[in-house]
């Protein structure tokens, strides 16, 4: 069956998306190879604004296995990560990573002529998200001989107290002074407020245009968020971030006012809950289009929506949003945060990736599906998949699975 | 004879079916085969046979739905339905009370949970893994060397059925081989592979409730296999007349029915215009 038979209408940002892509990856080469500068490495949600403000250019690992799983490379190096001892079942991105570097790889090389993730000066990662990363950033720090200092934040938190945030930013303290001492470097106070008061307006920003998708037809979907949250992740604290989502939102409320659906004839308004399944973003979202299905929302894209900054404490907010993730959340939070944006998105069904090598991304083994299912009498959907890993996904399956639901939604409807 | 006929194709990892139902919805011809290296060709032979029992020509068909792995590459279906709703609308023409579907496929086993109105509900694929497929037990009767109708035979018999730990195909099969090893007897091990399959659905449908059928290749060619899922789901499991035709079945009452129902999605739209009937 084609998927051509109606035309996707692009974003017109993503050509300004790629021109910054390249400004942020080249960049990172540069000061790689320039001995007056300095790399860090940070975790998706960890201290950046820090680092940032340290003058530091940071590099984000996660991206990179993102990008080895969506360039269908993961393949060619997990193995070399599970040959030195990693667990077949551990975290995908972080085997990809491994085995990428093990081989002296990266499609880094290919897309930006650059030698490839840049050499660590630092490296400092929160378990605000998982542990997995302690023991990935571990690896990198041992093999370049980098410092590795890690912030380990309460997790599975229900409320976020006031005690649970003064001891986060204790730690991020802590973690101000490790990096002034080893590196005999002063942090600018100044220069950290600003760099929070652009990353909380990035989020901000990105947070406004995710929630365009409650319009009906939605102008955008988790398909395009893959792409264009790269920003709020790699280049938050940049004025360049907020003026890039400050356009795309400008092109969002245009879609809305003429009313053009990023899925023409939208019929069905799908959430996803879980990781993406990288190796597969293409035909699945092709797979969405032909069936005249927009995914309108998903938590992953909301991973990178934080609180506004106030203009207080910068380290308060940095504790804060740190901790008040969904994936750092207890099970009711969670549930609550699902119903809510079910509810604001008028869902007509959920798909949860269980996603095998990343138990703390997926929500589906405690029985969440089954109880929002029987509580909201809403369909849902479990899929077995992985990140990065193509050996946990059966494309055939997924597909037959993903028809059925939405025969399944027709059904209701008729 | 010629009449208003409607075809279903299930073309299945393991077999291509075919039903044929006239205007009434009664069953006037089926055939089934190997699926073999073209569902294609398999499609076309089971659609011959079958209009030859039903003394039917191609000219007669309405309207023809294509369900199963190879529905896709069934080019004269006129529309693609998953064995999914397939499945569960013909054990639904067979059981109406029926609320829980088990089907027990080549590649992958399904569950399907009706609502009281026969709708879908809910439903389930095992995961990417032959286990409690007929996959499984085909594997491990190849590696005994004994046709599965045997196995069927022996399991029949067994009075204290040997307990597998493994669901895993490979692992089951190194299984069996200790059992044979430590002189287990051949019925108690053979009812064991039943039984691991039916312990693999209980899984995934532990929390049924109403009338329970099952329907695909091996339940329709296993006693064993649905004295094991009675066995281990404590209650009666509904057994149709043509279990292996099932999604054939519902695919040719879903030819019928979207004659008259519109399709909402433009997919199937679609695919009216490409398919050549
Ligand atoms: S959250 Fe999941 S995917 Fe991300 S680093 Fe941790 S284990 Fe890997």
């Amino acid at each position: 069956m084609p998927s051509t038979a109606i035309k996707r209408v692009e974003i017109q940002a993503q050509n300004r998306l790629r021109t910054l892509m390249r400004d942020y990856f080249l960049n990172l080469d540069a000061a790689a190879k320039d001995p007056d500068r300095q790399v860090a490495w940070c975790t998706s949600v960890g201290p950046c604004e820090i680092l940032t403000a340290f003058g530091f250019e940071v590099f984000f690992p996660e991206n990179h296995g993102a990008l080895l799983g969506a360039r269908k490379v993961s393949p060619e190096y997990i193995p070399r990560a599970i040959g030195i001892g990693y667990g077949s079942e551990s975290c995908s991105y972080m085997n990809s990573d491994i085995g990428a570097a093990l081989a002296g790889e990266s499609p880094l090389q290919e897309i930006y002529g650059i030698d490839g993730p840049p050499t660590p000066d630092v490296l400092a990662y929160s378990t605000n998200q998982c542990r997995e990363v302690q023991d990935w950033f571990s690896f990198f720090g041992k093999r370049n001989d980098a410092a590795v200092f890690g912030i380990c934040p309460p997790s599975h938190l229900g409320e976020v107290g006031d005690h649970h945030v003064d001891f986060v930013r204790g730690l991020l303290a802590r973690f101000i002074k490790q990096i002034e001492s080893r590196f005999d470097k002063r942090l600018d106070w100044a220069a950290l407020e600003e760099i929070v008061a652009l990353s909380s307006r990035a989020s901000t920003l990105w947070k406004v245009i995710l929630d365009t998708a409650i319009a009906k037809p939605s102008p955008i979907t988790f398909w395009d968020g893959l792409i264009h949250m790269s920003p709020v992740i790699l280049m938050r604290g940049s004025q360049a971030a907020v003026e890039y989502y400050e356009q795309l939102l400008t092109e969002m409320r245009k879609r809305i006012d003429k009313s053009v659906g990023a899925v023409p004839d939208e019929q069905w308004r799908l959430y996803w809950e879980g990781m993406p399944v990288w190796p597969k973003i293409r035909e699945l979202s092709e797979k969405f289009f032909d069936l005249r299905t927009v995914i309108a929302a998903s938590t992953y894209c909301n991973s990178w929506a934080f609180e506004p900054y106030d203009g207080g404490d910068p380290l308060a907010w940095m504790a804060k949003t740190s901790i008040e993730i969904f994936i750092n959340r207890d099970e009711r939070f969670k549930q609550e945060f699902l119903l809510d944006m079910f509810n604001r998105f008028s869902i007509d069904g959920a798909i949860f990736h269980n996603a095998r090598t990343c138990p703390n991304n997926t929500n589906s083994r405690f029985g969440m599906a089954q109880r929002l299912r029987d509580e909201l009498d809403l369909p849902v959907l479990v899929i077995d998949g992985d990140l990065c890993d193509g050996r946990f996904f059966s494309t055939a399956q997924t597909m037959t699975n993903i028809e059925a639901f939405i025969e399944q939604l027709e059904d209701r409807r008729s | 004879m010629s009449a208003a006929l409607f075809v279903g194709i299930d073309a299945g990892s393991s077999a291509t079916k075919c039903v044929v139902l006239d205007a009434e919805e009664t069953l006037i011809g089926h055939h089934v085969i190997s699926s073999g290296f073209s569902y294609p060709e398999a499609a076309e032979i089971v659609l011959e046979q079958s209009l030859f029992q039903a003394e039917g020509l191609r000219e007669d068909i309405t309207q023809c739905v294509s369900t199963g792995y190879g529905r896709e590459q069934i080019d004269f279906a006129h529309r693609h339905i998953t064995e999914i709703t397939c499945h569960a609308r013909g054990a639904r023409q067979w059981y109406p009370e029926v609320r829980n579907i088990i089907d027990i496929g080549g590649q992958d086993t399904k569950i399907i949970r009706l609502n009281e109105r026969g709708r879908m509900a809910d439903y389930r694929m095992n995961a990417k893994c032959a286990a409690g497929t007929g996959t499984f037990l085909e594997s491990i009767a190849m590696r005994l060397g004994i046709p599965l109708a045997d196995i069927d035979e022996l399991a029949m018999r067994s009075k204290t059925p040997m307990v597998l730990n493994s669901y895993c195909t490979v692992f089951a099969g190194t299984e069996v081989l200790e059992c044979i090893k430590a002189g287990k007897p051949r019925d108690d091990i053979s009812m064991g592979l039943f039984r691991s399959i039916a312990s693999r659905i209980y899984e995934m449908i532990s929390a049924h409730d109403g009338p329970v059928a099952a329907t695909g290749g091996v339940v329709a060619h296993c006693r064993a296999m649905v004295r094991a899922l009675e066995e281990r789901l404590e209650t009666k499991v509904l057994l149709p007349p043509h279990p292996q035709l099932a999604g054939a079945y519902g695919a040719a009452l879903l030819a019928r029915e979207y004659l008259t129902r519109p399709v909402q999605t433009s997919r199937a739209a679609e695919s009216i215009t490409e398919c050549k009937g």
